[in-house]
């Protein structure tokens, strides 16, 4: 029975190749009668929908992996195959360890029966037996702190009641493998933060651990190991933080390219377009296009203009906004001591930020063309590129606008 | 814990059928622990409680005992222990089929989520069904006892046809809570279908009113079998016979292996579903 090899021994799940197609049915048909119809007319047409794609994977015996993408990626049907509940429609899927998948938390309660007869029904469904309930249950009830209630239907409880009967219950193993699907997402903060120590406490005793979650700081947090998914395929598998990054930076380039697409409207844009601003273009210092940088970066802008008739002195600016509406920075040619030539016809203008000082956030670059005297507006693009910044490795300042690159120093007084 | 066998591998499974026996056996627990609670939430919120399980079928007897003897004249002896025997093995397929109906559709939210044997709610409503039988017997018994029907050596036999019963009740059970799983009107036909069938079937009647170039038709009816095999113990006091014996075994038998083979190969589509 054992499949494991030496190079694989401290494999707890290993997928192989594992696809999952849905079959979809094109147009729901809810009764019997007309599906007999349909299936005696030949229209009974289906629709295949891939919810996993040649996914591979190894996780390791204690390893804690986090599980990111939008929703629809094959996350939860990732879950649902290595949880049993689902087949593989191909590849293989192999399992070292008793599985726990956790609940939703109250779901297989019965609102008829009391608190005790759910707790040993609850159980039951989760796999244990009525010997290993009865011993564990004055914990649950402990931990939920139901005693009052314990023997009062299950109708009469409130559902903050239900839901920590069911956290109580479903949480009071000891796995190998435990899988959680957004479990962290519901009840109040003070459920939530019991939640995530029951967590934590599972992560110290050394249990293998599948997270599936859209709170990507959670992710980084609690994970050591992050896989991303998008459309059923594994597009990144790694370090929880790279991953999640990578996953904001992409996440985040499909936003701005869509973005990108739209017009720009009438109010964000005015000047006599006596000189116009054809392109704008914001790139990293390899000349690539970029739409998220971590601070420190350096940012390049490139403005493409077009000058209808000859123009001898035209100053060029940019500006960068954060979301929240703060100006924070707004040179031009002129200010920064670098006068242009007369104009006429196409060119572009670069402008370099060696060094990107913000901290964390969504910014908006304004760029504009005017007179040196500021008198003429020739062309104002209104914060229309959006760009943002991601703290990675490098900086991990949290607290205002942008990191000053101080240097500390101590010396001690004799 | 045994939530899932220490090792899985999806390439290296046993026949569907066989895995889910297996599983079924390993979850045991779980089976009794379902039944346990059909019974209780049963019985929790009624006055009557248990005495509902006896109370039921004698009501019906009594009512149907005074419209037939009287209306229609049928002087059948023993009239009442009759219908009572027959009504209560009918009360118990037709509830264990509806039943597992019921609970599958409970569970489903649940088989999206966690591994269940997915057989174990047509088992447990099969099992439910059983016990309250066993609460309904009572009633009879007193019945019979009471207007002079003897109890005599051949009821030893009853765990036969009730066996019978119960594997085809599963049978059936299985296959029409996987369809009721996909189309929502089939617990609505099957409400229909069971209270023609009840009619077809020589429950309330007696064989004999039906004229003899038509009894061919009660012969297509496997549940004719199945309620004459547990009635003629009971009304007639001798061991079923063999020509109704063999075909109601025949029809138990291949009803559950239809009935499963049929599940076990849907059943996986539970939870494809979105």
């Amino acid at each position: 029975m054992d499949w494991r090899t030496a190079s694989d021994r401290d494999a707890a799940i290993r997928l192989d190749n594992v696809s999952v197609c849905y079959r979809m049915p094109r147009e729901r048909v809810a009764s019997l009668k007309e599906h007999a119809m349909r299936w005696l007319q030949r229209r009974t047409q289906s629709e295949e929908f891939w919810a996993l794609r040649d996914a591979n994977l190894s996780v390791e015996r204690g390893q804690v992996v986090g599980i990111i993408g939008k929703n629809g990626a094959g996350k939860s049907t990732l879950l649902k195959v290595i949880a049993r509940v689902l087949r593989p429609t191909t590849g293989r899927v192999r399992i070292a360890g008793a599985v726990a998948p956790l609940l939703e938390f109250g779901a297989g309660f019965h609102p008829e029966l009391t608190g005790r007869e759910n707790i040993f029904l609850n159980g039951a469904l989760l796999g244990f037996t009525r010997a290993e309930m009865r011993a564990k249950f004055d914990r649950i009830v402990d931990f939920a702190e139901l005693w009052e209630f314990i023997d009062a239907p299950l109708r009469t409880f409130s559902s903050g009641m239900v839901a920590r009967l069911g956290f109580a219950v479903a949480t009071d193993v000891e796995p190998e493998i435990l899988l959680l699907d957004e479990v962290l997402s519901v009840g109040d903060t003070a459920f939530q933060n019991k939640c995530y120590e029951r967590i934590l406490s599972f992560r110290a005793s050394g249990a293998t651990i599948l997270f599936v979650s859209h709170n990507l700081g959670v992710v980084k947090s609690l994970c050591e190991r992050a896989i991303w998914l998008e459309r059923g395929r594994v597009v990144a598998d790694g370090q929880a933080s790279a991953v999640v990054n990578d996953y904001q930076y992409g996440a985040f380039h499909a936003d701005a390219q869509q973005h990108g697409k739209k017009t720009i409207a009438p109010e964000q844009r005015w000047g006599t377009r006596r000189i116009e601003i054809t392109g704008v273009r914001i790139k990293n210092d390899r000349g690539e296009e970029q739409v998220a940088f971590a601070t420190g970066d350096a940012l390049v802008l490139e403005l493409d203009y077009c000058a209808h008739q000859p123009m001898s002195a035209v100053t060029f600016g940019m500006g960068i906004h954060r979301q929240d509406g703060t100006h924070l920075t707004g040179p031009n040619t002129t200010l920064s001591g670098f006068p242009l030539p007369p104009l006429e016809g196409h060119g572009t203008v670069t402008f370099t930020i060696p060094y990107l000082p913000m901290l964390e956030g969504l910014y908006h670059i304004s760029v504009s063309a005017h007179t040196p005297d500021d008198l003429e507006m020739f062309d104002f693009h209104d914060r229309c590129y959006p760009f943002r910044i991601v703290n990675t490795n490098g900086c991990h300042e949290r607290y205002g606008l942008v990191t000053v690159r101080g240097v500390w120093s101590h010396t001690r007084r004799v | 814990m045994q939530t899932v066998s220490d090792f899985y591998d999806s390439a290296q499974r046993p026949p569907a059928m066989l895995e889910e026996l297996r599983e079924v056996w390993r979850y045991r627990d779980l089976l009794a622990q379902l039944i346990e609670r059909n019974i209780k939430v049963r019985y929790k919120r009624s006055v009557l409680g248990l005495a509902w399980t006896m109370l039921n079928p004698l009501l019906m007897m009594a009512i149907l005992s005074i419209v037939f003897s009287n209306l229609f004249r049928i002087t059948l002896e023993h009239y009442a222990v009759y219908v009572l025997s027959a009504l209560v093995l009918w009360n118990f397929f037709s509830q264990a089929t509806l039943t597992a109906m019921t609970e599958l559709a409970w569970g489903n939210s649940l088989l999206q989520r966690i591994y269940v044997p997915r057989t174990i709610f047509a088992i447990s409503a099969v099992g439910t069904g059983l016990i309250n039988l066993l609460f309904a017997l009572v009633p009879l018994a007193v019945i019979m006892l009471a207007i002079g029907v003897p109890l005599r050596p051949a009821l030893i036999l009853l765990p036969v046809p009730i066996l019978l019963t119960a594997m085809f009740a599963l049978g059936v059970g299985l296959a029409l809570s996987i369809l009721a799983a996909s189309f929502a009107d089939v617990v609505d036909i099957y409400h229909v279908a069971l209270t023609a069938w009840l009619y077809l079937t020589p429950i309330i009647y007696p064989q004999e009113i039906v004229p003899a170039h038509l009894q061919w038709f009660f012969r297509l009816n496997p549940m004719y079998y199945l309620l004459e095999t547990f009635r003629q113990p009971i009304y007639a006091g001798v061991l079923p016979a063999l020509e109704t014996l063999a075909p109601a075994s025949a029809i138990a038998v291949s009803a559950l292996v239809i009935g499963w083979w049929f599940f076990a190969r849907n059943a996986d589509g539970l939870a494809y579903r979105i």
